[in-house]
């Protein structure tokens, strides 16, 4: 999953941007995953909010907006900004370590043990990459490539490529890119390839071939230059469109999954999102007395306890089973 | 896999006049249970079994239902929460099928791998069935039928089929036939134990298999575990009794359980087939059939049939050394080892074996330090002499070869080394980290007992009094030693000698209160 989310703009951009900032820094900083979570909750429900919010009283009437949280809106509208961000802002050490995660491969514990050891910016990595591991040091090289958006042109074009390749290895291959791209956004962060085959299944043993081979011909026609994770089912790197007309594009990062067949329509739908749709659809599926996550769908007994993995055969078998509408990938953004 | 009787219903949340739940009792499968209405978000229904099973395996006929749960409870129990889930929910059809009705009539086979294992190693004497069908309004649904089996009976006669034997392509068909004259390789199979496999379908097939080969349901064929009963006998039957015919034919042409396939063998893992997979790869004659499956059966083989291999020949000795000097020591443990034994370099716990040098006086002091009864009483190590490791490897070393050997060869009649290792009974640790001390006069029986049983729990057993002491073990009244013991001391406890012998007849550390001596009045 990709660490930048695509910028929202909405009436109340201002409210939700440093509601983001904030959740940011509870995560990255603090390690504080639920504040984090608080503050994105309603951070998304305010972008949602039709008209521009006037009051923290009328915020709080949202679902995820609380007493704190108003407080800070009523602050925010009233003085322009915020005093606990500003002293955030200042805090050197935090705001070190908010940057240093946005580099791929540097999570919030290894960014804090970097600043506590004095290294605060790019250049300070780039003269310690001895104390960075593999992932790190690709995230650090291609710092700028990551950190830019991906057009949803060069989506289409890395997709071609990709499916071609797969489909000239083994035509019973199944694959698809999901992720913010498959609900038709017109930029992505990185690129999320779902891999499957007839021959795997979630009861036969580990196939990493069907995966290691898909991304060895990848690798052959230089669509994938760097690996920065390759496991039996996961494959994370790093890709580059072939250059046209002396035009280099921008290194990306690609992952792929290699899924069992029987468990990949439950992925596809868990990688397309988006991650709210998913709460949403799970909390219906409950309600029909079904769990649903990113492997199965099971339905509930009557003492709650779950089922065996029903069988799937495409997406929309998911919605059917726990009778909910089915709604194509580009209108599952909310 | 015997049926389960099915006594009565016990209740029933709903069904239909003519289709009542009754019929789930019934053999005939055209005798269904359905619902009293359509659409009908759930129905269930207790079925009462004749007695206490365990329930081993489920056989499913549908009649429209969406989903099928099977819970076990018991008669007894006061509330329906008691009852558990032994089959969990399982799909029977999937929505599409249920809104155009098709494929109504699905059956499936949960064997032991599908049921819920906590659940389906317990007795039940009732089961609650649930099916749903959220899917479509206009469908009263049910089961058709529904069996419990309980695990294959030792004792269960075996069902009177023709015994078949198999080698290789052959099939071998036993006929009682009076004739006494030898067929051509009749002998040949006197020498072999009897390779029982499948047999050809046994007497009375199930409902459910008799609907399967009704249906074209492919799930339902690849998970159903060979469930035909092998018949049981494997006494090796004199060949002039009976004879035996060959068949060249491929045994899949007329028989309903086909060689095993890769994907059955992936699904069941019911004895049978592996039982059957396994002759199939090797033919050899050695490999005898124990007779209906059960679980430990294949975990030991009879010795006597089946060659041990070397890495194992000593498995589950654990051995300590004592007496041998460097160059053969070394060589004696690596061979140990190499059959699969376990060294010690000193006396533990675990330790199985002490092989020690006969002669020399140092090594029988050894000896006797370990019987002595100061040690602990666990257990005495049984001797092995280096001569018999020896033997048992099949590898005779010349006596002028080997510069110990000589000596020690004066009783080589000496036990034989034990079959099974019969695992030590683990001694509980109802004494960790107390000490003992044992004041006063005790008669000498007594004394020895109380400092088994202390170590034996792992406690520690003081010979003074310290600061270390926890409780002091006296058969005496108060005195006044006591109070000073205690000012000592505050944390001492003065108690009797049966609190020790009834924490071990309790297999507890029970409370010493009751057994505390007190200062008179």
């Amino acid at each position: 999953m990709s660490k930048r989310k695509a910028p929202q703009e909405t009436l109340n951009e201002g409210i939700t941007d440093f509601l983001v900032e904030l959740a940011n820094y509870e995560r990255n900083v603090n390690r504080a995953i639920h504040k984090y979570n608080a503050y994105r909750k309603a951070a998304s429900v305010i972008a949602k909010y039709p008209t521009k919010i006037k009051s923290g009283a009328e915020a709080k009437k949202l679902d995820g907006v609380g007493a704190k949280i108003a407080e800070k809106i009523d602050e925010f509208l009233a003085t322009g900004k915020l005093r606990k961000l500003e002293k955030i802002r200042q805090d050197d050490t935090s705001s070190s370590i908010n940057y240093l995660t946005r580099v791929s491969g540097i999570g919030p514990a290894a960014a804090r043990k970097l600043v506590e050891e004095g290294i605060k910016t790019l250049d300070d990595l780039r003269n310690n990459e001895n104390k960075l591991n593999h992932h790190q040091k690709i995230g650090l090289k291609y710092f700028e490539d990551f950190e830019m958006r991906i057009p949803r042109e060069e989506m289409l074009k890395m997709q071609d490529i990709v499916l071609e390749k797969v489909k000239n290895l083994d035509s019973e291959y199944l694959a698809t890119v999901c992720g913010s791209f498959r609900r038709g956004a017109q930029s992505s962060g990185d690129m999320d390839i779902l891999l499957t085959h007839p021959d795997f299944m979630s009861d036969s043993p580990k196939q990493p071939h069907l995966l290691h081979q898909v991304v060895q011909s990848l690798e052959e026609c230089k669509f994938l230059t760097d690996t920065l994770v390759k496991g039996d089912t996961k494959y994370m790197g790093v890709g580059q469109l072939p250059s046209e007309g002396g035009k280099q594009f921008p290194f990306r990062r690609i992952d792929i999954r290699l899924i069992p067949k029987d468990q990949y329509f439950c992925g596809v739908l868990y990688f397309t999102g988006s991650d709210i749709f998913n709460k949403n659809m799970r909390a219906h599926a409950l309600e029909k007395g079904f769990t649903l996550n990113e492997y199965t769908l099971r339905p509930l007994g009557v003492t709650g306890m779950a089922g065996e993995p029903l069988p799937v055969d495409s997406e929309k078998d998911i919605f059917d089973y726990i009778q909910y509408k089915y709604r194509e990938p580009k209108d599952r953004s909310e | 896999m015997p049926e389960i009787k099915l006594k009565h219903v016990v209740s029933c949340s709903s069904a239909d006049s003519t289709h009542t739940a009754e019929n789930l009792l019934k053999p005939d499968t055209y005798r269904k249970w359905k619902a009293q209405h359509a659409g009908e978000k759930q129905i269930s229904v207790i079925l009462q079994f004749e007695k206490e099973e365990q329930i081993h395996s489920i056989d499913i006929g549908n009649e429209g239902s969406a989903f099928v749960e099977v819970l076990a409870g018991h008669s007894t129990s006061v509330s329906e929460q008691e009852y558990e889930v032994i089959l969990g929910m399982s799909s029977f059809m999937s929505p599409s099928e249920s809104k155009n009705g098709s494929n109504l009539n699905r059956t499936r086979m949960f064997g032991g791998d599908k049921l819920v294992k906590a659940a389906a190693e317990k007795k039940w004497d009732r089961v609650k069935i649930v099916c749903t069908q959220p899917y479509t309004k206009n469908l009263a649904y049910g089961l058709s039928f529904i069996r419990f089996h309980s695990p294959p009976d030792k004792d269960d006669p075996p069902p009177s089929s023709p015994k078949v034997t198999k080698l290789g392509h052959f099939k071998v068909k036993e006929e009682e036939s009076s004739s006494p004259s030898m067929r051509p390789g009749s002998l040949f199979f006197n020498r072999t134990n009897k390779t029982e496999i499948t047999p050809p379908k046994a007497p009375q097939t199930s409902y459910a298999a008799v609907a399967l080969q009704g249906t074209s349901s492919t799930e339902t064929s690849a998970e159903k575990p060979i469930t035909k009963t092998p018949p049981s006998s494997t006494t090796p039957k004199d060949p002039s009794s009976g004879k035996r015919k060959f068949e060249f034919k491929k045994e899949s042409s007329s028989h309903p359980h086909p060689k095993a396939s890769p994907s059955h063998s992936k699904e069941s893992n019911s004895q049978p087939l592996s039982k059957k997979i396994k002759a199939e790869v090797q033919p050899a004659p050695s490999v005898k059939k124990t007779p209906p499956p059960e679980k430990t059966s294949h975990k030991k083989t009879p010795p006597s049939s089946q060659p041990v291999e070397l890495n194992r020949l000593l498995q589950g000795t654990v051995f300590v050394l004592s007496g041998f000097q460097n160059p053969f020591r070394s060589d004696l443990r690596d061979k140990a080892l190499e059959m699969g034994a376990k060294y010690r370099p000193d006396w533990t716990p675990d330790s199985t074996h002490l092989i020690y040098l006969m002669d020399g006086a140092d090594s029988s002091s050894e000896e006797d330090d370990y019987s002595d009864d100061d040690s602990p009483p666990r257990h005495k190590a049984p001797t092995h002499r280096p001569e018999q490791k020896d033997a048992a490897k099949k590898e005779p070393r010349s006596a002028p070869d080997d510069p110990y050997a000589g000596s020690t060869d004066e009783n080589t009649d000496v036990e034989e080394e034990p079959e099974v290792e019969f695992p030590i009974p683990e001694l509980p640790d109802l004494f960790v980290g107390k000490h003992f001390f044992l004041y006063g006069e005790f008669p000498p029986a007594e004394r020895r007992l109380l400092q088994r049983y202390i170590t034996a729990f792992n406690g520690e057993l003081e010979e003074y009094m310290n600061e270390k002491v926890h409780y002091v073990i006296t058969a005496q009244e108060w005195d006044d030693s006591f109070e000073e013991a205690l000012n000592d001391n505050t944390s001492l406890y003065f108690v009797r000698p049966r609190w020790i012998y009834n924490c071990n007849e309790r297999q507890k550390c029970i409370p010493h209160q009751p057994y505390v001596v007190v200062p008179q009045a």
